[in-house]
């Protein structure tokens, strides 16, 4: 019983007088750490809106989203920290897009990706090609950036994700509006288009009947037959089932997903732009 | 009387050179000997618990009984390494970035408690400070060795990351990559652990 005492009361008697040196560290260190990180935010806001004079921060999943104002409380853009699945663990980056909804920064804060491999995408030249993009634009593997061979995994992430960010900037914060496809519009056909996938071009035929997508054909796909599967047939028949294209592509191959999904918009475009090549 | 602290310091930078001879704290020295300023960091953190544990732990080595000095030891460094890990936040934070996870990890690492257990829970106070000194010393070289073959090969710079970077090779030069991958790591460790064995050998070290 007393040796019971000793023991608990040694461990505890370690255990508080621990906790009395780390509180004391604490109390002096905090405000250091505190005073560093917000000079380091300052820093970092003042490189992409010199301007800057006040912020308002919003979270949207795991991103943060700074909207900047300047001194007369209008806003000048949005900076966002975002976290992206890399290659090996997590891109976090920061993204900045001015108030006209053009991309004008790009800085990765951390990320684990291969030293000398997937680290590229810190290098000015992967970076500089997103700036001056805006939300309108493609942001697309191939189309309009590129993505770097022996690291395809690490910048396609960078590519989809800044493509998918843009998005969520100016649509929630910069009050730009999202173009919904308006598929009433289109006139009945069968209707080919392209989209890309993860790893290359898929192809589509879409069938409109009375303003009413009936059915989604795919043509032609180098997709991993592995995560294939999981957007095919499931991504048609969401789009059919919604007759929307702003359906949820979260599926086990969200690469593939949106290629159908794209393809699919890019054929219902040609259609309505009457350059449509019907087939059959 | 002073000798024999002399002893315990130089015994811990050679014939106990926990990288080397113990082959100890492997997780670290492969992890972050990537560049000098990361290996020089790693090693002067884990130097300095090292050396406050020890001396704390010797000094309680009376008071702590048996049945509980392990989670006794390990609250003591804990405590260490989170003191350490504030105060490279505040005051070095590039260093803290660097090191990441390395840092936290240092409660684990096995030289640390291997000394408190094997040297300090039984030795005077002195001594365990000098065989801190001496093993911290130890790692710190022995890093600061490993992570300079593999900057100079692996990045071609000198002290890179840091205000004086120096460029060895000149921008035609492409490095070795892979001995800043965890590959070269493990080459170079093992190319050096078979040369301290061979000198030992040759000189008769014991």
């Amino acid at each position: 019983m007393r040796n019971i005492l000793r023991l608990s009361l040694t461990l505890a008697i370690v255990g508080i007088v621990s906790a009395a040196l780390l509180t004391g560290v604490y109390n002096w260190t905090e405000p250091i750490i505190a005073e560093r990180e917000a000079a380091e935010y300052l820093q970092a806001v003042q490189e992409f809106f010199p301007t800057v004079a006040d912020t308002r921060q919003e979270t949207i999943e795991n991103n943060l989203f700074d909207l900047i104002y300047d001194s007369s409380n209008n806003l000048l853009g949005v900076m966002a920290v975002i976290q992206q699945q890399g290659y090996d663990g997590i891109i976090t980056y920061n993204l900045a897009m001015d108030s006209s909804g053009k991309i004008i920064g790009l800085r990765i804060i951390s990320h684990s990706d291969t030293p000398g491999i997937g680290d590229v995408i810190t290098t000015p030249g992967f970076q500089s090609q997103f700036i001056g993009k805006t939300y309108e634009d493609p942001i697309e593997k191939g189309v309009d950036v590129d993505s770097v061979s022996g690291a395809t995994v690490s910048t396609s992430a960078m590519i989809n994700s800044v493509r998918q960010m843009a998005g969520v900037i100016a649509f929630t914060f910069l009050s730009f509006e999202e173009e919904i496809f308006d598929i009433t519009a289109v006139p009945d056909g069968t209707y080919e288009g392209i989209g890309r996938g993860l790893m290359d071009e898929i192809a589509v035929a879409v069938t409109v009947e009375g303003g009413q997508i009936t059915a989604i054909k795919v043509l032609r796909q180098n997709e991993t037959p592995n995560y294939y599967v999981e957007s095919y047939p499931l991504i048609p028949e969401r789009i059919i089932a919604e007759q929307s294209l702003e359906i949820d592509i979260k599926t086990g191959a969200t690469g593939s997903a949106e290629g159908i999904v794209n393809a699919v918009r890019d054929a219902l475009q040609k259609a309505i732009e009457g350059g449509g090549e019907e087939s059959e | 009387m002073s000798n024999i602290y002399l002893q315990d310091i130089s015994r811990g930078i050679v014939k106990d050179n926990p990288v080397f001879r113990l082959v100890l704290g492997m997780c670290p020295t492969l992890a972050i000997t990537t560049l000098m300023v990361n290996g020089l960091g790693m090693g002067l953190a884990a130097a300095a618990v090292l050396i406050c544990s020890n001396v704390v732990i010797s000094s309680l080595r009376r008071f702590i009984p048996d049945q509980v000095r392990i989670p006794c030891f390990i609250v003591v460094i804990a405590s260490f390494v989170t003191v350490i890990e504030m105060l490279l936040k505040a005051f070095q934070p590039g260093l803290y970035d660097a090191l990441g996870v390395f840092v936290p990890l240092i409660v684990v690492n096995c030289i640390i408690l291997g000394r408190a257990e094997a040297f300090a829970s039984k030795k005077p106070v002195l001594r365990s400070l000098a065989d801190g000194v001496g093993i911290g010393l130890g790692f710190t070289v022995s890093l600061l060795i490993l992570s300079t073959i593999r900057e100079v090969i692996g990045s071609g710079t000198l002290l890179g990351e840091t205000a004086m970077t120096v460029n060895l090779f000149g921008p035609a030069f492409e490095p070795m990559k892979l001995f800043a991958l965890p590959p070269g790591g493990f080459i170079v460790l093992g190319l050096l652990l078979g040369l301290v064995n061979l000198i030992f050998k040759r000189y008769n070290i014991k």
